[in-house]
């Protein structure tokens, strides 16, 4: 698995493409989820009660920045097919939009865009964040696993070929 | 002719339906001071004043009962301001309702001005942020929730439900909303800091250390 992962990573490219998804999934969400504050003032905190909340946005976006540049390695330079990459984007989504949608500035605005329709989905998407969340996690892990194995056998068909 | 009689009487009885439906239209009359303000924002049908009303700077909070973030900011930062600034007499509050999160919102907000009417304003808007669950809309803050709460603090329960129940202060709430839109408020919780000198905004629950920034600049 470690040897794996590296291949993939000991391309720069890949790499830098891992930071930025990681940096800018992490920093997108603690600005929605206000662990993250720019103005008046920029300031970080995150209030006793929310760690969990804390840890989730953090595994979510370290399993983004893990699973979607594998997948594009699988593509392109393994030429295959794009089935497993919907997995990291699905992952990445649900994890992102679960809890975006509260109180804050998102919520409000899908309010007052879609009426009751939006203040539903809003509701939805606050009261279920925690469990979307590990469901996020877990399509991400399984999606990780699954790109591990088939990168397994990939490569060792094109190094024996 | 009878024709014409036709027309008089359905204008006749119009009239008479009209009065009648002006008449038991429930009237919300409040006794309020509708010039008081604080910066640009009308604050007449907001909260009473928490805190001395003669202290420099005046905190508008626009929340949601509803809201996790105002919970986490009710929890987390208000202490610090009642303790440093509030209790003190730098600094007083008013809360303002923006209830737009789900259909109990309005509500919870109509209850706490149900609770003002026998002065236990503040008792009852702590015990709804001390009592929210984390769903909104799950039943926590229905109209049997909002009367328990009642309950508790020994409210005139025959008052406050007809109170409630009369849906009295929706008018209210809706004036306390509307503020909230035309200052820009776009989520809550969102405050003003108002100063002898100047106003500012702040988005979100935001630490106490930012509170503390903006009011000491402003003293």
């Amino acid at each position: 698995m470690i040897k794996t992962t590296k291949l993939v990573f000991q391309n720069f490219k890949f790499l830098f493409l891992s930071m930025i998804i990681f940096s800018s999934m992490m920093v997108v969400l603690l600005i929605i989820s206000e662990y993250i504050f720019l103005e008046p003032y920029f300031v970080t905190h995150i209030p006793s009660g929310t760690e969990f909340g804390f840890f989730l946005i953090t595994a979510i976006s370290a399993l983004s920045a893990l699973v979607i540049p594998m997948n594009l390695f699988r593509i392109i330079n393994l030429k295959s097919s794009k089935q497993k990459m919907s997995g990291s984007i699905v992952g990445s989504i649900v994890g992102s939009v679960a809890g975006a949608c509260s109180c804050g500035p998102v919520g409000f605005a899908v309010i007052s865009t879609f009426g009751s329709v939006g203040a539903t989905a809003t509701a939805f998407l606050t009261n279920y964040e925690t469990p979307l969340r590990i469901i996020a996690i877990a399509i991400l892990i399984i999606t990780f696993f699954t790109t591990i194995k088939s990168l397994k056998i990939e490569c060792k068909i094109n190094f024996q070929s | 002719m009878n024709k014409k009689g036709a027309i008089l009487g359905i204008v006749v009885i119009s009239i008479i339906i009209g009065i009648a439906a002006f008449a038991s239209s429930p009237s919300e009359t409040y006794d309020l001071d509708m010039a008081r303000t604080h910066g640009d924002i009308s604050t007449a049908m907001g909260s009473p004043i928490l805190g001395n009303p003669l202290a420099p700077i005046t905190i508008v909070e626009f929340g949601d009962y509803q809201c996790h973030q105002c919970y986490n900011w009710f929890h987390n930062t208000k202490p610090m301001i009642m303790r440093d600034y509030i209790e003190t007499g730098k600094a007083n509050l008013v809360f303002v309702d923006f209830a737009f999160l789900g259909k109990d919102s309005p509500k919870a907000s109509q209850a706490t001005y149900c609770a003002d009417d026998q002065g236990k304003y503040w008792e009852y808007h702590n015990s709804l942020y001390t009592s929210q669950e984390s769903k909104i809309d799950s039943g926590w803050a229905n109209s049997e929730r909002l009367k328990a709460f009642a309950f508790n603090l020994d409210l005139d329960m025959a008052l406050f439900n007809e109170c409630l129940d009369s849906e009295k202060y929706s008018k209210r709430i809706q004036y306390n909303s509307q503020q909230a839109r035309d200052n820009g408020v776009r989520g809550t919780p969102g405050f003003f800091i108002v100063g002898p000198d100047d106003q500012k905004q702040i988005a979100g629950a935001q630490p106490f250390s930012v509170f503390q920034r903006i009011m000491d600049s402003m003293v």
